[in-house]
C-alpha cells in the first residue's frame, strides 16, 4: 500500500512541478538597452508570391496596397524583393506620393531584382554583386550629424542551400568592409531553413549549408528579427534584418502579418533601432 | 527489498541481452568514429578550407566532443531505447514466459516490491548504459579525434537559436549532467515497457509494442501534418534531456519537462502495479 501511495504523491508532484515551471515566457527584444538616441524604422518585405502562382513575382496592382503598407508604418528605409524590375519601381514610387526615392539592383542571372527605398531624396545607390546576382544598398543619412547608414536589400535563392550560403557569405563580406564609422544593415529574404525538427531526415547538407550560412552572418551582425516570430506562410521565418550590435538598440521587432496582399506568402518585417 | 534488488541485479548482469547491448554500443561506437574521421577529413582538408571560407567545419570544429556529441544525439532517439524497452519488457514477461513467475509469487515477497525492484533495476541499466556509452564515446574521441571546445551552431542538432561555444570542462560538465538527463527520458520508455511486460505473456510481444509505441510517436512528431498533436507526446517531452548542451541550459522548460516524464513514469508505474497486483497467473 505504501508503494502505491508513494507513486502516487510523486505522480501529483511531478504533475504540480511541470505546472510551476511553466516554459512558456514573455520573449524579451535583444539588447535593449537603458538610454535611447534617434529611432531608425526599417522595413524588408519580400512581396513576391507563392510558388504556385504562374508569375510568383510581384504583381503591379498590389503596388497601392504596398505603398499604403509602406506609408502607415512611416519607415525610413525599405528593403524589398522579388519585384520584376524599375517600372515596378517607379509605379510604388509614385504611390508613395514622392515621400521615397529608390533604386533596383540589376536582375543578374534572375528574373526578379531588389529594390532599397529611402525616405528623401538624399540617398546613394549601390549595386552589390554576390554569387551571380546582385543585391542594391542605400546609403544614407538619417540627421547630418549622425554616421552614414547602409541598407542592405538581398534575396538568397529559394531552392539550393549551397548557393544560398554563397551569396549569403558574399553580401556580409561586401557589408563589413564598409567604412567604419558607417551603421550597416542588411535586410532581405534569406530562405534559411534552420530547423531540422520538421525535417525527416537526421541530418542534411541543406541544413548544414544553412546553418554556416546564418552563422557566418551573426559572426558580424545580430539577427534583430529573431524574436518576431515567422515571416512567410507555413510558419517559416525566413526574412532577417542584421544589424551591427555595437551600432544600434534594437526597440522595435514586429511582423507586420495584416499587410500582405493578393497570394504574397511574406509578411513584412518591421525593426526599429536606436542609434 | 535491498535482497529482492540483489537478486534482480544478478538476473540483470547474467541475461544474455545485458552484454549484447554493450557489444552494439561499442560497435556503434566505431561505425561513428569512422563516418566522422572521414568527413572530417574530406570537410577540413586544407584544400577545402582554403577553397571555402564561409564554412565553419575546420579541424577545430573536429574535435573528440563534437565527434561525441553527434554519436550521443543520434544514438539515443533510435539506438538506446531498443535495449532499455528489451530490458523493461523481458521483466516480468520473461520470467512469466521462463515460468518462474508463479513460483516468485507464492513467496512472501509483495508483488508491488517486486516490480518496483524490477524497475529499480532496469533504471541502473538505463543508468549505466548511458553512462557508459558517454564514457566510452569521450575516449575515443580523446584518443582518435583530440579534444577542444565545444562549438555549437543553429541548425545542425537544432540545439542553439545563435553560434555558442562551450569549453572544454565546462562541455564535460554537460555531458556528465546528460547522463543523468538521458536516464530520466529513458525511464518512460523503461516505465511503458514494464506495463507491456505485465500486460503481455511474451517479452518479445511487450518489446515490439513498446518500441511500436515510441517510434509511431517518434514518427508521427517529426511529421508536418500532426504538428497539433505533437505537445500531446511523450516522445517531444523526452527531448528535453539535450536541453543540457545549450550554452545556457533552460532551466525553467528543463524542469517543466523533465516533471512532465516523472509524471509519465511513476504515473504508468502505478497503472503497472495495480494490474500486477490483481492479475492472475495462470501458467
Amino acid at each position: 500500500m505504501w508503494a502505491k501511495v508513494l507513486l502516487i504523491a510523486l505522480c501529483l508532484l511531478m504533475i504540480g512541478t511541470a505546472i510551476h515551471f511553466d516554459p512558456l515566457r514573455q520573449r524579451s527584444l535583444l539588447a535593449s538597452g537603458s538610454h535611447d538616441g534617434p529611432h531608425l524604422r526599417l522595413i524588408t518585405w519580400n512581396i513576391g508570391y507563392a510558388e504556385l502562382e504562374n508569375d510568383s513575382r510581384a504583381h503591379t496592382k498590389d503596388m497601392q496596397a504596398v505603398a499604403d503598407a509602406i506609408l502607415s508604418n512611416d519607415p525610413d528605409a525599405v528593403a524589398l524583393q522579388e519585384l520584376t524590375g524599375t517600372e515596378q519601381l517607379n509605379v510604388l514610387l509614385s504611390y508613395l506620393r514622392g515621400r521615397y526615392s529608390g533604386a533596383v539592383a540589376p536582375p543578374g542571372n534572375s528574373d526578379r531584382v531588389e529594390a532599397v527605398l529611402v525616405k528623401g531624396r538624399n540617398a546613394r545607390f549601390e549595386q552589390v554583386p554576390a554569387d551571380g546576382k546582385y543585391a542594391i544598398a542605400a546609403s544614407f543619412h538619417l540627421q547630418p550629424q549622425l554616421p552614414e547608414i547602409v541598407l542592405i536589400s538581398a534575396h538568397a535563392d529559394a531552392f539550393k542551400a549551397a548557393r544560398r550560403r554563397v551569396f549569403t557569405g558574399e553580401v556580409v563580406d561586401w557589408a563589413r568592409n564598409r567604412p567604419r564609422r558607417s551603421i550597416v544593415l542588411i535586410g532581405g529574404d534569406f530562405n534559411f531553413e534552420l530547423n531540422p525538427r520538421d525535417e525527416s531526415h537526421l541530418y542534411t547538407d541543406n541544413i548544414k549549408d544553412d546553418s554556416e550560412a546564418y552563422s557566418y552572418a551573426l559572426k558580424y551582425f545580430r539577427d534583430l528579427g529573431r524574436d518576431a516570430g515567422y515571416t512567410a506562410v507555413d510558419d517559416r521565418r525566413i526574412d532577417y534584418l542584421f544589424g551591427l550590435p555595437e551600432m544600434v538598440l534594437l526597440r522595435r521587432a514586429e511582423v507586420l502579418r495584416s499587410a500582405g496582399v493578393g497570394q504574397m506568402d511574406h509578411w513584412p518585417l518591421l525593426i526599429e533601432v536606436a542609434l | 527489498m535491498i535482497r529482492q534488488l540483489k537478486l534482480e541485479f544478478l538476473k540483470l548482469i547474467r541475461s544474455r541481452s545485458f552484454l549484447l547491448s554493450f557489444i552494439a554500443l561499442t560497435t556503434f561506437v566505431a561505425l561513428m568514429l569512422w563516418g566522422f574521421y572521414s568527413y572530417a577529413e574530406r570537410k577540413a582538408g586544407e584544400q577545402v578550407t582554403q577553397q571555402f571560407k564561409y564554412t565553419y567545419e575546420s579541424k577545430s570544429y573536429f574535435n573528440g566532443l563534437t565527434f561525441a556529441l553527434y554519436s550521443v544525439m543520434f544514438s539515443f532517439s533510435l539506438l538506446i531505447p531498443i535495449f532499455v524497452a528489451m530490458t523493461a519488457g523481458a521483466q516480468i514477461a520473461g520470467e512469466r514466459q521462463a515460468g518462474t513467475l508463479r513460483m516468485i509469487c507464492v513467496r512472501p515477497v509483495s508483488r508491488v516490491s517486486l516490480l518496483l525492484s524490477k524497475f529499480l533495476v532496469v533504471a541502473f541499466y538505463a543508468y549505466l548504459l548511458v553512462t557508459f556509452f558517454i564514457g566510452l564515446n569521450l575516449l575515443v574521441g580523446l584518443c582518435f579525434v583530440g579534444w577542444g571546445d565545444l562549438q555549437l551552431y543553429p541548425g545542425a542538432l537544432n540545439l542553439v537559436d545563435e553560434p555558442g561555444k562551450l569549453a572544454r570542462d565546462e562541455a564535460l560538465l554537460r555531458f556528465a549532467y546528460a547522463s543523468l538527463s538521458g536516464t530520466w527520458a529513458l525511464l518512460v520508455i523503461a516505465a511503458v515497457a514494464m506495463l507491456f511486460s505485465v500486460l503481455f505473456e511474451s517479452p518479445a510481444i511487450a518489446t515490439v509494442a513498446t518500441l511500436a509505441l515510441y517510434l509511431v510517436f517518434h514518427i508521427i512528431g517529426r511529421v508536418e501534418f500532426f504538428e497539433h498533436l505533437r505537445p500531446y507526446f511523450f516522445t517531444t517531452d523526452m527531448d528535453f534531456w539535450r536541453d543540457v548542451f545549450k550554452p545556457e541550459i533552460p532551466w525553467q522548460s528543463f524542469r517543466h519537462y523533465g516533471s512532465i516524464c516523472g509524471a509519465y513514469i511513476f504515473g504508468i508505474l502505478l497503472l503497472a502495479i495495480a494490474i500486477f497486483d490483481r492479475k492472475d497467473i495462470t501458467n
